[in-house]
């Protein structure tokens, strides 16, 4: 693990800047990003950020620092008032709010810290939800896979007992298993051990390091977990909303 | 507008309940199939069960009222128009119409001038008169009435006619007019009402009075029961039934017949020694001798009307009471909608983390539409639709209250007008579903997310 600041930012993704074609689509650029709030307030200054494609990147810093409200702009879900954020060729800051909707459901999966799962339905159904708006092959497809990382991530995928009866790890190994069936290139997590005792957590790391080492996808974190900033390729620290690159 | 006019009621009414209830029920395969929310509106009714019972429950309660209503209105009035429909015209002395025809053909308690035996003779000597029979009430038998009137009344009543018309005494040939037993053949001797309880073969004497103001009884005069008429849906289906010599006996008026006449029972009476009837039902030789008689009769003597005329009479008021009611159900049904979509609102604002996740994950604001669209959809025409059954069930049990207290049979029926109201209110409020499902679909995904 190293702890880095913003700009010291992998080779590989800072050459692809001048050549957006030519960005795998993991690769982040984020530059000049402000955040406001209605109040005006600045939530959020990001002068350079680059996140290489298949790194496994934590964000880190106290509460309020900003780290959800990055997380939340990288995904498209916090509009910018300012700056640009690049996921390989696509540029999601100027993007409008159905555009950006298409971008997550095709590129990004996302995991959040107490799950978000669809109590009454089965694991299954909720690894697959993101198929209810597809097309029938398309879900189909996504359902099948659905099932196969259920088995990769060791839940039985032909389990019909709705998920409120799971434990909480099995129920985030669920929703890990959610963000990754429609096969993203990119997956972005807030919080994902918070909710999780510490050997339920281990295995959640254990498994995001694996998405990196078997399935090279991008990993963007936010966590205090001591365990998955160890796990990760790099921690990118934030202060009062800008990243300050300092180690603990 | 022309064609519509043209166009026969039940098409009318088919196409109304078809504009109000195919949009919405097409619009929620499409968004069942379209956009494959079966599983997630599952989930989402599951989550939250009892409180989406009881909105079903107030739904269908609103609804059920209003659908009771007029059903149970449509069946008052066929009820008791059916109960009329023996009672072609009534001749009474003057006085209340109302009061005569709540005596004679509902068995309600009330106190009548007599006719005269003279005019009874009259009436019945008429050329233009079939059948004119002497009603006498005031006295009962237990709960029940007892009316004093001719077998051949009693015939009419059931609905069987004697072959041979000029005979009050039945003829090899006719068919029995009672269920059980036979006719009564002399004062002593009465029949009962399907609903009497008493039995055949037993002898019973009368008290002064109905109900409540039952007075002292007629011990010296004991009645055999000797027949049992069907049931006629009628409040006769809680008589007694005896000769109208019963009851004058009973009185001690003699029994209206001449001299030696031997205790015989029916027409012809004396005019001189009869003492007097309260009403006379009379049937015309023809449908419109009726018109003729009914002028005829109605002078300073006597008063002649058609049951239906006063019974068209109440219906108005009984319509301006319906009226209220309706419009008071219908303001009640407008309020419920209100109460509900308020609740809706408030209910579906508690899944707004869930939808946000879903707007996250990246599914278009069109899909939550629908989905939030569906949910509430299925809530409100799950609601309409119990409605109906709650409307029919009360409106039975209504029926059955009416039956017991008063013995008029209310048919109970559901016609296609019926559900006409419950289709608009559920057209109107899958209409309203809407805007509790555009605000959701639109809310900012960030802020529901963090809760």
């Amino acid at each position: 693990m190293r702890s880095s600041s913003a700009s010291d930012a992998p080779p590989a993704a800072r050459s692809t800047v001048s050549d957006p074609a030519l960005v795998p689509p993991g690769a982040l650029v984020v530059r000049d990003l402000c955040v406001r709030a209605t109040s005006g307030r600045v939530l959020l200054e990001v002068g350079a950020l680059d996140i290489a494609h298949g790194e496994f990147v934590v964000l880190a810093g106290p509460s309020g620092a900003g780290k959800s409200t990055l997380l939340f702009a990288l995904a498209g879900l916090q509009a910018p008032q300012a700056g640009s954020i690049r996921w390989g060729g696509t540029e999601i800051a100027t993007l409008g709010e159905a555009a950006r909707a298409r971008f997550r459901a095709e590129r990004v999966g996302l995991v959040f810290q107490d799950f978000l799962l669809f109590d009454e339905l089965p694991a299954l159904d909720n690894a697959a939800l993101t198929g209810s708006w597809r097309a029938h092959a398309a879900a189909a497809t996504l359902r099948r896979r659905a099932a196969e990382l259920l088995a990769w991530l060791g839940l039985d995928a032909h389990d019909t007992r709705p998920v409120s009866t799971l434990s909480g790890g099995e129920r985030q190994r669920v929703a890990v298993a959610r963000a990754l069936a429609m096969d993203p290139q990119i997956l972005l997590a807030d919080e994902p051990t918070a909710s999780l005792d510490r050997e339920a957590a281990d295995r959640l790391v254990l498994t995001l390091r694996r998405i990196i080492d078997e399935r090279r996808r991008t990993v963007v974190v936010v966590s205090h977990d001591p365990a998955l900033i160890e796990a990760a390729d790099r921690t990118v620290r934030l202060v009062d909303g800008r990243p300050c690159g300092v180690a603990p | 507008m022309s064609t519509w006019r043209s166009l026969p009621a039940i098409a009318q009414d088919l196409l109304v309940l078809g504009g109000w209830l195919v949009p919405p029920a097409l619009a929620l395969v499409l968004g069942l199939r379209r956009y494959r929310t079966g599983a997630l509106v599952g989930a989402l009714l599951r989550r939250h069960a009892g409180v989406a019972l009881i909105f079903v429950v107030l739904i269908a309660v609103a609804t059920g009222l209003g659908l009771a209503l007029g059903v149970q209105e449509r069946g008052i009035r066929a009820g008791s128009a059916g109960a009329a429909d023996r009672f072609d015209l009534l001749i009474t002395a003057p006085g209340n119409d109302t009061g005569a025809l709540l005596a004679a053909v509902y068995l309600q308690p009330a106190s009548l001038p007599l006719l005269p035996g003279e005019l009874f003779q009259r009436i019945s000597d008429d050329p233009a008169v079939a059948m004119a029979a002497p009603l006498a009430f005031g006295d009962s038998v237990g709960p029940a009435p007892m009316v004093g009137t001719t077998a051949e009344f009693v015939r009419h009543l059931t609905g069987i006619e004697p072959a041979d018309r000029t005979s009050d005494q039945p003829s090899p040939g006719d068919a029995s007019p009672l269920e059980e037993g036979r006719l009564f053949q002399g004062v002593h001797e009465g029949v009962v009402g399907a609903a009497v309880t008493l039995a055949l073969g037993q002898r019973v004497s009368p008290s002064h009075g109905v109900g409540d103001a039952v007075g002292g009884a007629h011990d010296h005069l004991k009645i055999e029961l000797v027949g049992r008429l069907p049931r006629t849906g009628t409040p006769w289906d809680d008589a007694v039934i005896v000769p109208v010599e019963t009851v004058w006996l009973a009185h001690g008026l003699g029994d209206g017949h001449a001299a030696g006449a031997n205790g015989a029972i029916g027409p012809p009476f004396d005019p001189v020694r009869m003492p007097g009837v309260p009403a006379v039902v009379v049937r015309a030789e023809s449908l419109g001798a009726h018109y003729t008689l009914r002028e005829r009769y109605t002078n300073a003597r006597s008063m002649a009307f058609f049951p239906a005329e006063v019974l068209t009479r109440l219906y108005r008021v009984l319509g301006d009471v319906r009226r209220l009611m309706t419009l008071l159900s219908g303001i009640t049904q407008v309020l419920v909608v209100i109460a509900i979509g308020v609740a809706l609102s408030i209910l579906l604002r508690g899944f707004s983390r869930r939808f946000a996740m879903l707007r996250a994950l990246g599914a278009p604001r069109r899909f939550v539409f629908a989905l939030v669209w569906c949910y509430a959809t299925i809530l409100l025409l799950a609601g309409a639709l119990a409605g109906i059954g709650v409307g029919v069930l009360s409106a039975r049990w209504l029926a059955e209250r009416i039956a017991a207290t008063s013995g008029v049979h209310v048919p109970v029926s559901l016609s296609l007008s019926d559900l006409l109201t419950p289709a608009m209110l559920a057209g109107l409020s899958v209409l309203l579903a809407t805007l509790p499902a555009f605000r959701l679909a639109r809310r900012p995904i960030v802020a529901d997310l963090r809760g």
